[in-house]
């Protein structure tokens, strides 16, 4: 670890069970986060701050007004243009001492197992289950551990989904729930949160410290300010990860 | 009768335009017949998330029961000794 190192990290390594086997393991780690809208967006600054290696950032089209609400790193200059360029001019001005690469795709068939494969650990955060599903299935498939952060209203939730240890996004949800929509309605202090324990969870799983929210999902409704986790279990007869 | 709690979350809180709610229910109850009577009480904005069109319940809709996601088939879930029934409908990012 350098000196630079050290003094950019220095709040974090006095973290217990962190310091500087952690920071080493972060430094070494490549993130792709799928989508960075309101939820990737904060989920990869948070990345950054925190000194991951590589993120690598997938994203289609261009940013639109009715996004500023929550993609609270994107800017009103930005508006017409491609997302996944704004947020890595944002984060490697923030650290450039992390390598980002702006991959302007969703996720899709065509580039699934290449986008999953590249990464060390995988962010989900994409408006249509369609997508979720796909990169849950390359997760399952490459054995890569999966957070997967949702936001609904004022609720939000986080999955740590690890293959083979826990419930994967289809063990949960078998089927592309019918009535779900891509627009609804959203607060971006709301997808910030969820973003951030989101990352917190990843963070934890590739350190190696702290205690990550195996088998379990962390709900929350910042109507009520409450918060809850629910355990859940692995579908032995999962068409995703039943095998494994 | 003994009260049982339906806590709600996603686009279900929205279609019963609450958070939770109490109901009586008979000992021997299933979760089907309490859902039963309460797709009947809130409609059919509240309805079409439990339920396929040919009246299966559906496989997207997460059961918890006292903090744990309910084993076994939903269809035949016995509610004697549950005191919260959280129905969890699925949410996405953006």
């Amino acid at each position: 670890m350098t000196e630079l190192d050290r003094s950019i990290y220095e709040w974090q390594l006095d973290l217990p069970g962190f310091g500087e086997a952690g920071q080493e393991r972060l430094r070494n780690a490549t993130a792709l986060v799928s989508r960075v809208g309101g939820l990737g967006g904060p989920l990869a600054l948070s990345l950054a701050a925190a000194g991951i290696g590589k993120l690598v950032l997938a994203h289609a089209g261009d940013l639109r007004l009715d996004d500023l609400n929550r993609q609270i790193l994107m800017r009103h200059d930005g508006v017409g243009k491609p997302r996944v360029e704004s947020l890595k001019a944002t984060l490697r001005a923030f650290n450039p001492h992390i390598e980002v690469e702006a991959i302007p795709e969703n996720v899709a068939e065509s580039n699934a197992a290449s986008l999953v494969g590249r990464a060390d650990i995988v962010f989900g955060a994409a408006p249509l289950f369609e997508e979720r599903f796909l990169l849950n299935r390359e997760c399952v498939r490459q054995r890569k551990p999966l957070i997967d952060c949702a936001m609904y209203g004022l609720e939000g939730q986080v999955i740590p989904i690890v293959p083979g240890e826990t419930p994967c996004l289809a063990c949960l949800y078998p089927e592309v729930p019918e009535h779900w929509r891509r627009r609804f309605p959203v607060m971006g202090a709301v997808s910030a949160l969820a973003a951030n324990i989101g990352a917190m969870e990843g963070l934890k799983l590739l350190a190696g410290f702290g205690e990550v929210n195996l088998n379990r999902l962390l709900y929350f409704d910042t109507a009520a300010m409450r918060f809850q986790t629910v355990k859940i279990r692995r579908d032995p007869g999962c068409s995703v990860c039943g095998e494994i | 009768m003994p009260q049982l709690v339906f806590t709600y979350t996603g686009q279900l809180a929205a279609a019963a335009g609450a958070a939770e709610e109490a109901i009586e229910v008979a000992p021997g109850a299933t979760l089907r017949s309490a859902l039963d009577f309460l797709a009947a009480r809130h409609g059919e904005a509240y309805a079409r998330h439990l339920f396929h069109s040919d009246g299966r319940m559906r496989s997207t809709l997460l059961v918890v029961f006292d903090g744990e996601q309910a084993a076994g088939d939903k269809e035949s879930l016995m509610l004697d000794g549950v005191g919260t029934v959280m129905l969890m409908t699925p949410i996405a990012g953006g």
